[in-house]
């Protein structure tokens, strides 16, 4: 039997509560509105870095505990939603999807050996982040709001060019993190004997 | 401005509340960071000074179990660091730099109470305990108040709270007033110097504060390279930077 | 959906969190899987469920204001729903499919109304217990839940400094500022391990 929470120790615990908070903090500035449909929020992008960052389990924790405290009512999703009314609504499906999306992300990024490597990490946000949230999303799309599946499809793709940029973008700050702070990568980075060399104050790290 | 106080007996403290260390070294990935580190302290109130990574809060570190001797023995009140963590746990209390990294819970009276987690108490207890604790901070009306809401000197002062709500009989306390103004770097090291009955190892750049404790350390270069009275000693860290 | 709560001694806040949580996952069912057809039947059945919603608001004593406010933010699901629905399906299945997503909506928005979150953080742990077979501790969760919403203001906070460091160089790195925000977060995660390890947690 799988053992995952107990496997977590106070260092991970940490990690994973910052990760939540992260993930809640970048949707504080609110949907960034998309010529087209609903607007997009950088919230999934931290949903893409927790499994870059943190890998597999870890990231898939960061993303449950986020979702955890959304259900029981804080107003964490960007533009202040939040409470049970997310998981059973339209978007639902998608919600759910950032859990095995994060999961799958961090597996695909931290599979391998060695460094962390780009294409892994970009295959890791495009699999994760785009192919297995939507296909959590637009069945229960289509069955919440009762529109067939293909024109759920159909009315869902007005966000990929959105989402394609998230993947870039993810993949790009996941590797100059890689570059400025090997130890946020744990284990995996203590495993390749990387010392931390990293910037020390806000001033020195904001200048990279 | 007083020179070191003679130690007063604390009938509080338990004999063999002595910290030992016999020939300690740590290595953090393969980087020393102390090395032949040898001491005996018995004293109430011990001072540890020193340049920044010079190896003191290693030393603190090491006291609070958070990192393992790679060579050498520790013993704290008889607790063998290493063998003996939860035993040590339940002995020492560690207040850090940083305030806003040891606020755990998101109000002030579960923050407090999280330290009796595990404890044993039930509920009532734990109330009441928390609530006596407050009051003696002078915190009764922030109960319930977000943590993070507190001012710096504040959340220090919940730090505080937290660590002694468990009686420990070790207080670690590194570098507490850093980052406090002066008037709450005041009270928090008065509450350390002089309202404790534990014994306490207080990590420092305040020379001040140093020189109200029984005894000082001197770290360099992750040495230990002088010890004994804090007047004489804070004498010689100061011609060595005149 | 933007629903904190709101005090008062109703039956509906004072009902257990469970009971209200096993409610609401009830009648959401209901709601989904009631017949739609013939269209008549179905918008009848639908419009039934939002008159019962909001008869639970009334019973709440927050049949005004309150439930105004959470009609008001389903607007862009309907706005949504109504496009697309009208374009793919039709008049009367468009009505009957949104009044029904929008009951559930705002029904779940009185579950937050009329609970407290520390309550529903409880009644989580209870939840989750059954989960401790397959070695997830429901103490350690709920422990991450409490570290995690104590750690939010602390982020946000960090993430304005970054900000103003930046903009005391005057440089603006948009997005990039996300790398010198991770820095610092997983910083402060390590601080906080170590504060956990000094409270006694392993």
């Amino acid at each position: 039997m799988a053992r995952t929470a107990s496997r977590f120790d106070t260092r991970d615990l940490a990690r994973i509560a910052v990760f939540a908070a992260i993930i809640a903090v970048l949707g504080l500035p609110g949907p960034i509105p998309v010529p087209g449909l609903v607007p997009i929020t950088a919230q999934t992008l931290g949903v893409v870095l927790a499994g870059t960052v943190l890998g597999p389990l870890r990231g898939l924790a960061a993303v449950a505990v986020f979702e955890l405290l959304v259900l029981v009512g804080l107003p964490l999703l960007s533009g202040g939603h939040g409470g049970p009314a997310v998981f059973v609504g339209v978007t639902a499906g998608y919600l759910l999807g950032w859990l095995p999306g994060a999961f799958v992300t961090g597996l695909v990024a931290h599979s391998g050996r060695g460094a962390l490597a780009g294409w892994r990490v970009a295959l890791g946000a495009v699999i994760g982040g785009i192919v297995v949230i939507y296909t959590c999303g637009i069945p229960v799309q289509s069955l919440v709001t009762g529109l067939p599946l293909g024109a759920t499809i159909i009315s869902s793709l007005a966000f990929i060019p959105g989402d394609l940029i998230k993947v870039v973008v993810a993949t790009l700050l996941t590797l100059a993190l890689w570059r400025a702070y090997p130890p946020a990568f744990g284990r995996r980075a203590e495993r390749r004997g990387v010392r931390s060399a990293a910037p020390t104050s806000v001033e020195e790290t904001a200048a990279r | 401005m007083t020179p070191a106080q003679p130690a007063e007996p604390h009938p509080g403290r338990p004999p063999g509340a002595v910290i030992e260390l016999s020939g300690v070294d740590v290595e953090l990935g393969g980087t020393p960071v102390l090395s032949g580190v040898d001491a005996r302290l018995d004293q109430r109130r011990v001072a540890v000074i020193g340049a920044n990574g010079s190896g003191k809060s290693t030393f603190t570190r090491l006291l609070g179990g958070l990192v393992p001797p790679t060579r050498g023995t520790v013993r704290v009140h008889g607790i063998d660091v290493e063998r003996g963590r939860k035993a040590l746990r339940a002995a020492v209390g560690v207040v850090f730099t940083n305030p806003d990294a040891q606020i755990l819970m998101p109000t002030v009276a579960d923050d407090v109470a999280f330290s009796l987690r595990g404890s044993g108490l039930d509920r009532a207890a734990v109330v009441e305990r928390v609530a006596g604790t407050l009051a003696r901070f002078g915190m009764s009306e922030l109960a319930d108040a977000p943590a993070h809401q507190l001012s710096g000197g504040q959340k220090q002062l919940l730090a505080l709270a937290a660590v002694l709500i468990r009686e420990p009989a070790l207080v670690i306390a590194d570098e507490p007033t850093t980052l406090l103004d002066l008037g709450n770097a005041r009270r928090i090291g008065g509450i350390l110097i002089d309202d404790l009955d534990a014994q306490l190892v207080v990590v420092t750049h305040d020379l001040e504060l140093a020189a109200r404790c029984d005894v000082a350390l001197r770290f360099a270069e992750g040495r230990l390279v002088d010890a004994g009275e804090p007047a004489a000693l804070i004498a010689d860290y100061r011609a060595l930077h005149a | 959906m933007i629903a904190v709560y709101l005090p008062g001694d109703s039956l509906v806040h004072r009902a257990p969190a469970g009971v209200k949580l096993l409610l609401l996952a009830v009648l959401g069912l209901a709601l989904s899987l009631l017949p739609r057809e013939p269209a008549l039947l179905g918008l009848v059945l639908a419009g039934a469920g939002l008159v019962l919603v909001v008869l639970l608001y009334a019973l709440a004593g927050l049949a005004a204001r309150p439930l105004l406010r959470q009609l008001w933010s389903t607007r862009w699901i309907v706005v949504l729903m109504v496009v697309t629905q009208l374009i793919f399906l039709g008049p009367a299945e468009a009505a009957n499919n949104t009044v029904r997503v929008v009951a559930i909506v705002v029904l779940a928005g009185l579950l937050s109304l009329t609970t407290r979150t520390a309550e529903l953080l409880t009644t989580l742990e209870r939840l989750l217990a059954p989960l401790a077979r397959v070695g997830v501790d429901p103490r350690r969760v709920s422990l991450t839940l409490s570290l995690a919403i104590t750690m939010i203001p602390v982020i946000a906070e960090l993430a304005r400094q970054v900000r103003e460091a930046q903009q005391a160089r005057g440089v603006r790195l948009g997005v990039r500022a996300v790398v010198p925000l991770l820095v610092l977060a997983l910083r402060h995660a390590d601080d906080v391990a170590d504060a956990l390890s000094a409270r006694g947690i392993d």
